[in-house]
């Protein structure tokens, strides 16, 4: 007989064959299709939920940033207590001389921005952010220019605005004009998709027509962008700044960052209600996923029975069960993903969502689908290795 | 010199229920299985066949008594430690097959190879191997619900074969299958006893199966009342009583 096995062996055919663990979960899955589809279906929602309230935290996380992001700057000064970009008071003035008289600058530019009245041509008053900076630098705003260029910009009433908001703002071309605070301004320059986090329309303009528009100072601003020269630390460029203007706050790009995402999307609890729906995506799956996974195992509790008869190891069955749990983690979410980007994709007609799906937030996605499935199994583990093997028997 | 018992349960005692329903299911049982012989345990509904085997296979363990498993005592194991005495030293025949309904005939004898340890391509060899001993090599990839009821037990025998037991429990082999097949399977096990490292135990209430019995034993009341040798319970049978 040994020899016929050698035989046999040697005849059999080349490659690695699949664990018998790996088949009997993927048997057992795809015996009672119905439940697979319940099962993936659940799995499906849960990632698409969490993928879409993630994409949006994400996005509204991207627009809330976007100007900081776009300016770039090693470190802001700010007015003291300012809680976000799009929240903003003013300077004292003549900060740019103190910053540059600080050892390690490299350079400095001012922005000044706050909210104005934006009179439309054909009547009515709305809101808008007016953002102001010199648009003969490298920190100049905007980007995205589809219609016109910066250099238009530096015309005495020339205002770019974003083509998205061409219905709020009552204008729709180059040459259209309107008046801010009063003062008559005219479209030199289009954008595509720059929006505020809070839906408010921005304005932007050379920092001197801003500083005209707002009725400041020519020398005061909102923010004192520095950039920090090289071979100096930021820490230290931060630490001399703050001593020299203490009136102000002097922050990295990350904190300004982490300061205005934390106003927009804590304080103000956008951002806990996104969270909250992916929670509820994820307790949603698990709950689908349990029910479903704990149903398969007691259909098919004798054969777990009489494996334990046979002599398997809790552990064996216990992988069986933890198999089944991540094939259908990879199956739904493969399909939740495809599900995802297909809505990403059809969102992108609506500029007010803005959806991102990003390689990190795949990847996350994966880990809690997969660590969902897996939790969900819990039930079904507990089911199974109290089985009494000696119920085989009894039948 | 005398052979030793492939296995060896002395004063088994097993208690079943709890409080007033509590009762002594078996009273101080002593057997012991030898290798090359097939013993069946026979006796009325009720009489502790069931629970006597699930104690000899490592299933249940008794409140008093020893039991000793291919020279490994199986006393005082915990349930993984009884789970792996079984994996290695048991081979099990249940009367409702038990079959895998989801898994080919081949892969139902490769489970039980893999939860031995086997390799994936040796298990398949053995499986095959196993399959051409009980003649269901051509059924080797069929599906138990496309299987005969014969053939299905014919399959648990491989399952059961493959892994080279040391002790084969079959529970009631014959009782849900029709006269031919019964016998079929009766005399394929018969055949595998031959096998000198093999010892059968079958619990049977099915009379046809006595004329491929080595011993007899009979239990009533959770006591072991007969013994007997093949050769004095067949009349007319033929040299050591496996006269078929």
């Amino acid at each position: 007989m040994q020899q016929q096995v050698a035989n046999a062996a040697a005849a059999a055919p080349m490659g690695r064959p699949i664990p018998m663990v790996t088949k009997l979960a993927y048997r057992n899955l795809f015996h009672d299709r119905m439940s697979l589809v319940v099962t993936l279906v659940g799995i499906v929602f849960s990632v698409v939920l969490i993928a879409v309230q993630f994409g949006l935290y994400i996005g509204s996380e991207v627009r809330i940033v976007a100007m900081l992001d776009q300016t770039k700057g090693d470190l802001w000064v700010v007015p003291y207590a300012t809680k976000s970009f799009d929240d903003p008071n003013y300077l004292e003035g003549k900060e740019k001389y103190g910053v540059l008289s600080t050892p390690g600058i490299a350079n400095v530019e001012e922005l000044a921005v706050n909210l104005v009245a934006w009179r439309r041509p054909n009547g009515g008053i709305t809101a808008a952010l007016l953002v102001g900076s010199d648009t003969s630098t490298n920190k100049a705003l905007p980007w995205d220019l589809v219609e016109g260029s910066i250099e238009a910009l530096r015309a005495p009433d020339a205002v770019a605005v974003d083509r998205t908001y061409f219905g709020e703002l009552g204008v729709n071309k180059i040459g259209d004009r309107a008046e801010i605070n009063g003062i008559s301004v005219t479209v030199a320059a289009v954008t595509d998709n720059i929006r505020s986090f809070t839906t408010l329309p921005y304005i932007f303009a050379n920092i001197t027509l801003a500083r005209q528009l707002l009725g400041i100072a020519p020398d005061q601003s909102t923010y004192a962008v520095v950039d920090v020269a090289a071979g100096t630390s930021i820490e230290d460029a931060r630490k001399a700044l703050a001593q020299r203007l203490p009136d102000t706050e002097v922050l990295t790009l990350q904190e300004f960052r982490k300061r205005s995402t934390d106003r927009w999307l804590f304080e103000t609890g956008a951002g806990a209600a996104l969270i909250t729906g992916a929670a509820l995506g994820l307790i949603v799956g698990v709950v689908i996923v349990a029910q479903t996974l704990y149903s398969s195992t007691k259909d098919h509790l004798n054969e777990f029975a009489t494996l334990r008869a046979l002599g398997a190891p809790a552990s064996y069955i216990i992988k069986v069960i933890l198999m089944q749990a991540t094939l259908s983690a990879l199956i739904g979410y493969v399909l939740g993903i495809a599900l995802s980007l297909v809505v990403i994709w059809a969102s992108r007609g609506d500029p007010s969502l803005l959806i991102i799906m990003t390689p990190n937030l795949a990847m996350l996605l994966f880990v809690l689908t997969v660590g969902m499935c897996i939790f969900a199994a819990v039930c079904a583990i507990f089911k199974v290795i109290r089985i009494d093997p000696a119920v085989v028997f009894s039948r | 010199m005398a052979e030793e018992p492939m296995l060896e349960a002395k004063g088994i005692v097993k208690y079943l229920g709890e409080g007033a329903g509590r009762v002594q299911a078996l009273k101080g049982v002593n057997l012991d299985l030898m290798p090359g012989e097939l013993t069946l345990l026979m006796g009325p509904s009720g009489s502790g066949k069931t629970t006597l085997l699930s104690i000899l296979g490592c299933i249940l363990t008794p409140n008093a008594g020893s039991l000793r498993l291919a020279r490994n005592e199986a006393s005082g194991l915990s349930a993984e430690g009884l789970a792996d005495l079984r994996r290695k030293h048991v081979g099990f025949v249940f009367q409702s097959y038990n079959l895998v309904p989801t898994l080919t005939a081949t892969e139902n004898v490769m489970l039980a190879l893999d939860l031995r340890g086997s390799g994936m391509s040796r298990a398949g060899a053995l499986a095959a191997e196993a399959l051409r001993q009980v003649g269901l090599s051509h059924r080797a990839h069929a599906m138990p619900s496309k299987m005969s009821g014969g053939e299905k037990q014919r399959v648990a025998i491989a399952r059961a074969l493959a892994g080279s037991p040391s002790v084969i429990l079959a529970d009631e082999p014959t009782a849900a299958l029709d006269s031919e097949n019964g016998k079929g399977v009766m005399a394929l096990l018969a055949e595998v006893a031959k096998e000198r490292s093999r010892a059968i135990l079958v619990v049977t209430h099915d009379h046809r199966t006595l004329t491929y019995a080595d011993r007899l034993i009979r239990i009533e009341d959770g006591k072991i009342v007969g013994r007997a040798r093949a050769r004095k319970l067949v009349k007319g049978s033929g040299s050591a009583g496996r006269a078929h």
